[in-house]
């Protein structure tokens, strides 16, 4: 019944009102998304740069 | 075993940044399968599988890693690691139509991004929630038949919001200088605008896009703001500006070899000519649309090819050809099930027919022409849904009076 009725008020209108046909566009380009990134890659070069850091401290307080 | 799993999510990791999500997708799902002890690393693999699954659009298994990845940061209190779960699970509900939940979600990251003074963070979750009061927005308008600049309250709010927080993202990336954040967030703002009715300001926002595409050499960033601001040219009624800056939409479509956006031009471009009464140059612009539809067998579109080189061949006084694109109109119709357009094929033929038959019998042909181009162009057809079609154009109705309105 929706597209009925759309279809009945359209035609009133065009009937009231000297109308100009335009166009316009649902299809707007949107931007992409932006996701947040974890990585484990990241993550071991991190702690492993960690204990190399742990290793050398140690290793000069031994000495 | 933990060796295993680390290699399995380092592969993964590895495909995913070449570009191969899929195969990415399977390592990370072994990765899991072995396990790990170390909860940085599961949260890790967890957040990586649902931005795969995202990027393939599988969102609900996109939703149940990002969930995961959540719970596990929370569990380890790993508040960083909490922002960027939030942010991703965000951006999936958004997707999913979850508006609300998206908005806690997004708001989450924004918080904890300030709180931990992380400007980054803080641009990108505004960002996100521009995003979502954006999707909110058109949610809803496209329920209705509203058209942009017309628009119930609530709808009106949330892409205000929306606009809000692009302009709130924007004063941050740019004290950062981050170029390609403003170029995203200029696209998306002008998109806004465009809804609310502000085309002015749309088009504003998007020759900031273009430059800022120009600058990145991003092409596909550069023809998606010729199509914006042909959009928005159109609401401003300047067909001409409209027109070029189609046919740039066209040439980089062809360039970029994408023969689904290729169409959408020749579509825009057909229903631009349309409004500047150059009907011939509207046909040529609908077939080579037609031809592209029929290649990529989108029926709907093909249907919308048919429908509007009916209405230019009754504009051109030529109903053996209207006729045929009308019946055909009805058949594709038929075919995808669209009721609106089954019945919009048959006002069609039966004024046409009424024509013919008029012009037969009383030899009046001059006022029957007029009485078809008059129903035919003056919105006697049904608005047609919003369909997910490669051309979305929609044929409406609007007084010169109201264009001046919406200025």
């Amino acid at each position: 019944s929706q597209p009925l009725a759309g279809h009945q008020t359209a035609e009133l209108q065009s009937k009231v009102v000297p109308s100009k046909q335009i166009l316009h566009s649902d299809n707007m380009e949107m931007e992409p998304e932006t996701m947040e990134t974890k990585s484990v890659t990241d993550y071991f070069s991190k702690l492993h740069m960690g204990s190399l850091v742990y290793s050398c401290t140690s290793k000069r307080k031994n000495k | 075993m933990e060796a295993s799993c680390l290699e399995l999510a380092l592969e993964g990791e590895r495909l995913c940044k070449a570009g191969d999500c899929r195969a990415g997708v399977s390592f990370f799902e072994a990765a899991v399968q072995v396990g790990t002890e170390d909860l940085r690393t599961l949260s890790a693999i967890y957040s990586q599988l649902g931005n795969a699954y995202f990027y393939l659009h599988e969102y609900a298994k996109a939703l149940e890693y990002h969930h995961h990845d959540l719970t596990l940061a929370r569990t380890i209190g790993d508040l960083l690691g909490e922002a960027k779960a939030s942010g991703n699970l965000g951006n999936t509900l958004k997707v999913l139509g979850n508006f609300e939940e998206a908005i806690v979600c997004c708001q989450r990251h924004l918080d904890i991004s300030r709180e931990l003074n992380d400007k980054v963070g803080e641009a990108r979750a505004l960002y996100n929630l521009g995003n979502v009061y954006h999707s909110k927005g058109k949610n809803v308008a496209s329920a209705g038949t509203h058209d942009p600049g017309d628009l119930p309250d609530d709808v009106k709010n949330a892409l205000q919001k929306a606009a809000n927080y692009y302009e709130e993202n924007l004063t941050i990336v740019t004290e950062l200088g981050d170029r390609a954040a403003q170029g995203r967030a200029f696209g998306n703002l002008g998109n806004t605008h465009y809804l609310l009715g502000n085309f002015r300001s749309a088009v504003l926002a998007h020759e900031q896009r273009l430059l800022i595409a120009k600058e990145f050499g991003d092409r596909s960033a550069e023809r998606r703001a010729y199509s914006n601001l042909g959009n928005a040219y159109i609401f401003l009624g300047e067909f001409e500006t409209a027109s070029e800056y189609y046919k740039r939409t066209l040439q980089l479509a062809r360039q970029l070899k994408d023969r689904a956006v290729e169409a959408q031009a020749c579509y825009s471009l057909g229903n631009t000519y349309t409004l500047l009464q150059d009907y011939e140059k509207a046909i040529d612009y609908h077939l080579k649309h037609l031809v592209i539809a029929q290649e990529l067998n989108d029926k709907i579109g093909e249907g919308r090819a048919c429908w509007s080189l009916g209405n230019a061949y009754t504009a051109l006084g030529n109903h053996d050809q209207a006729i045929h694109f009308a019946e055909r109109h009805l058949e594709i119709s038929r075919e995808v099930g669209d009721r609106s357009g089954e019945l919009t094929a048959r006002l069609n033929l039966s004024d046409l027919q009424m024509v013919l038959g008029l012009s037969y019998s009383t030899n009046n042909s001059m006022m029957s022409e007029s009485h078809v181009v008059e129903n035919s162009f003056n919105g006697t057809r049904p608005r047609v849904g919003r369909r997910h079609s490669m051309e979305n154009m929609e044929l409406m109705k609007l007084t010169p009076e109201k264009v001046q309105n919406w200025n």
